[in-house]
This record gives structure tokens, C-alpha cells and sequence, in this order.
């Protein structure tokens, strides 16, 4: 299957990359056609602007060419996987602006001969989502996990109700041993095998 | 009482415009004593960098890019925040604003053991949201009401202890009507005149 693997994490050394490194090693191992899209690597940009907001709703939404390069490999893909560390109980900036600026009218959902909203990414077989936390687990569910919704269910309202999901998170992080790290990278490389 | 409004949207131009105008006259005409903050006008930069990810957890004092947010932030009693729901959730501008300017020493503060996370924005009693949804409230509540949520609770953790939380959303946007943009108006002005 074709996989991408969107990574949201500014530190090339930071364990989020680690992850990333390790489900992309996991894919390609399993025969998969593996792209990787770092989004601070690649230098993308946030916020939407005006002129992508004035687009938005016209026949050609998309303006940037990363943008247009992102689009065309997630609408070739049959895995997405998401790696991000959780911020104020959901996704940074940099990946609600990639969700804001790529999934757009066209790419993730369509409008049908009577203007409904209709899935347009129904090409994804498997949504998996792979978070690191600061807080413990009673926290991140009181709160409500709200990374998590947005992707395992705003965006899956765009794959359509097939699409298999998967959620793997680490919590507690920051106060997480080698040995716990280790351990959920290794739970991390099981699920990607097992896709 | 002291209110600091925060407003993101990258059209000046568009309804939420108009909404932050109508909740800002209405604070003053009030007798509350209101400062502003337009992200996108600011030019602010959402997306934390690698420096500021590594230092998280340090003790220091905001940078000079943020530290006027911070002392808005301090210096309220009311927090109104005015933006369009996108992705179910806060613009990503918003919420690079929220990963950058909630920062420890301001928003929270480490205990000694570093094991527990306190809240340092008592100062807040009023959170107020004003937004927008592009689609009906069904759909909002399917994908989670996420951005609710992210104020609701990740957000009204750190405020004091009996902070109200007042919530005014407009949903389905994209076909109201113009007597149902107006009431929504009034309301978010009858709301706003009893804080």
C-alpha cells in the first residue's frame, strides 16, 4: 500500500522524530510505499492567509505548491499516519494548519449535485495517529483528547466510515524511562507491521 | 472589568470582523475597560520553534515577541476570544497562539517535584468564545466539538477556580441568512452587556 506518514515535531532529535523514523522503517520493511512529510523540515507555513481564505470556497482552493504537492500524495495514499507531540490537549499549530490549508474542498471532501458535503479521501484505508503527552491518561480524557478527535473523527467524516483507525500514545512523557520510551517504540513498529 | 479580546481571522472584511466590532463597542459602552489583539493583523507567528519546544519546561520570562500577549493575558479579568471554527477547532493561528503564549511563569507553574502542573491565570473569571461553524451542529457534534473543548476544559483549568465559561456560536454560517447573522449579533451584544 502507499503510506504517508505526516510528522509535526520542530526538533530533528527529539523522540517524536524517533517515532517517525520507526513507523517509517516499519512500512518500508513491510513492503510499503513509504512518504514521509516533515512538516518543519519542509518549512510549512501555519496560518491560512487571505488569499487562500478568499480561494477557499472557489474552484481552485489550493494556491501554494507544497500544498498542492501534499494534496497529491495523501489522494494517492491508502495509510496515513500522524505523529505529533500533544499541545493543550490537541494537535500543534503546524498540523491544524496543514488539516486547514491541504484538506481542502476538493481533496478531502466534495460537494455533491446538492451541495452535501461528501468524503473525498475515501482512497485512505487506514487512519493511524501516534501522540506523546504531557499528562497522565485520567487527564487527557477529562480534558477530552481532542487531537485525537479531530483526526480519528473529523477526519475520518472525510475517509468515510471504512476506514480502519488506530490510535497509539505515550502519556506522561516527559517523566517516561528509556525503558518506557523503548517500549512504545517497539509497540509502535508492531502496529505498522500489522497494518 | 479589565477584558482582553482576542480576535483571529485573516479577512478583515468578513463576519467574524463584524462580531469582534459589535463585542468590542458592547464591552465599552459597558464601562469594561477592553485591549485588543488582531493575530493576523499582528503578523504573529504561529508555529513554536525548535528553541522554544526544547525550553519548555524551563523557568524564564517570555521572549519580547510574546511578552505583550502575556501581559494582557495577566493583567484581564475577561478573556474573549472571537475566531472562526475550522476543522472542527481553533484557526491554527489560534492555536499556535495558545502553544506559544500560554507559556510556564504565566499561564502555569511547575511544582518543585515537577510532578504537578498548577494553573497561574486566576486572574481570568470570565472566558468568553465567539464563533462561527461552517457546518450545522450535528456535524460539529459528531467530530467532537473539539475547539469547545480545547477552552472548555484545557483552557479553563488554568483560570480561577469559579471562571464562567460563556459560549456564543454561530453554526451552519455558510447558509445563513442575513436576519440570522443580525440576531446572532444581538445576542452575542445582550450577552456581552450582563458579563
Amino acid at each position: 500500500m502507499r503510506a504517508v506518514v505526516v510528522v509535526a515535531h520542530p526538533n530533528p532529535h527529539s523522540f517524536g522524530q524517533a517515532i517517525a523514523a520507526t513507523a517509517r522503517t516499519a512500512l518500508a520493511e513491510r513492503g510499503h510505499d513509504v512518504t514521509v512529510l516533515d512538516l518543519y523540515a519542509e518549512g510549512f507555513q501555519t496560518a491560512m492567509t487571505l488569499a487562500e481564505r478568499h480561494a477557499y470556497h472557489g474552484d481552485h482552493p489550493i494556491i501554494d505548491p507544497m500544498v498542492a504537492r501534499h494534496a497529491a500524495i495523501v489522494q494517492q495514499a491508502e495509510v496515513l499516519v500522524f505523529v505529533y507531540p500533544t499541545w493543550w490537549s490537541t494537535v500543534p499549530a503546524i498540523l491544524k494548519g496543514w488539516l486547514e490549508r491541504v484538506m481542502v474542498p476538493g481533496v478531502s471532501f466534495v460537494f455533491d449535485e446538492r451541495r452535501r458535503v461528501r468524503p473525498g479521501l475515501t482512497n485512505i484505508r487506514r487512519l493511524v495517529g501516534i501522540s506523546t503527552y504531557g499528562a497522565p491518561w485520567p487527564l487527557v480524557k477529562a480534558i477530552n483528547d481532542n487531537g485525537r478527535r479531530t483526526l480519528l473523527r473529523a477526519l475520518r467524516l472525510n475517509t468515510g466510515l471504512r476506514t480502519r483507525r488506530s490510535w497509539l500514545a505515550l502519556y506522561k512523557t516527559d517523566r517516561s524511562t528509556p525503558a518506557q520510551r523503548a517500549a512504545f517504540l517497539r509497540r509502535v513498529d508492531r502496529k505498522l507491521r500489522s497494518l | 472589568m479589565r477584558v482582553y479580546a482576542v480576535y483571529c481571522h485573516p479577512d478583515p472584511s468578513s463576519f467574524t470582523s463584524v462580531v469582534r466590532q459589535r463585542a468590542v463597542d458592547t464591552l465599552r459602552t459597558a464601562g469594561h475597560e477592553v485591549r485588543s489583539s488582531d493575530l493576523y493583523a499582528d503578523g504573529f507567528e504561529p508555529t513554536m520553534s525548535a528553541t522554544e519546544v526544547s525550553e519548555y519546561l524551563d523557568a524564564r520570562p517570555p521572549s519580547p515577541e510574546i511578552s505583550s500577549y502575556c501581559d494582557s493575558l495577566t493583567w484581564c479579568e475577561a478573556l474573549v476570544l472571537v475566531y472562526p471554527t475550522w476543522w472542527s477547532g481553533q484557526p491554527a493561528m489560534l492555536t499556535g497562539w495558545l502553544d506559544r503564549v500560554l507559556v510556564r511563569g504565566v499561564a502555569w507553574e511547575l511544582s518543585e517535584s515537577g510532578s504537578r502542573v498548577t494553573g497561574r491565570l486566576g486572574n481570568v473569571r470570565r472566558l468568553v468564545t465567539i464563533t462561527t461553524h461552517g457546518s450545522p451542529r450535528y456535524i460539529n457534534l459528531l467530530e467532537g466539538e473539539t475547539g469547545r473543548r480545547v477552552i472548555g476544559r484545557a483552557l479553563r483549568v488554568l483560570c480561577h477556580r469559579r471562571a464562567r465559561t460563556i459560549w456564543l456560536s454561530l453554526y451552519n454560517i455558510d447558509r445563513a441568512t442575513a436576519e440570522q447573522r443580525h440576531a446572532f449579533l444581538d445576542r452575542v451584544e445582550r450577552r456581552l452587556q450582563r458579563l
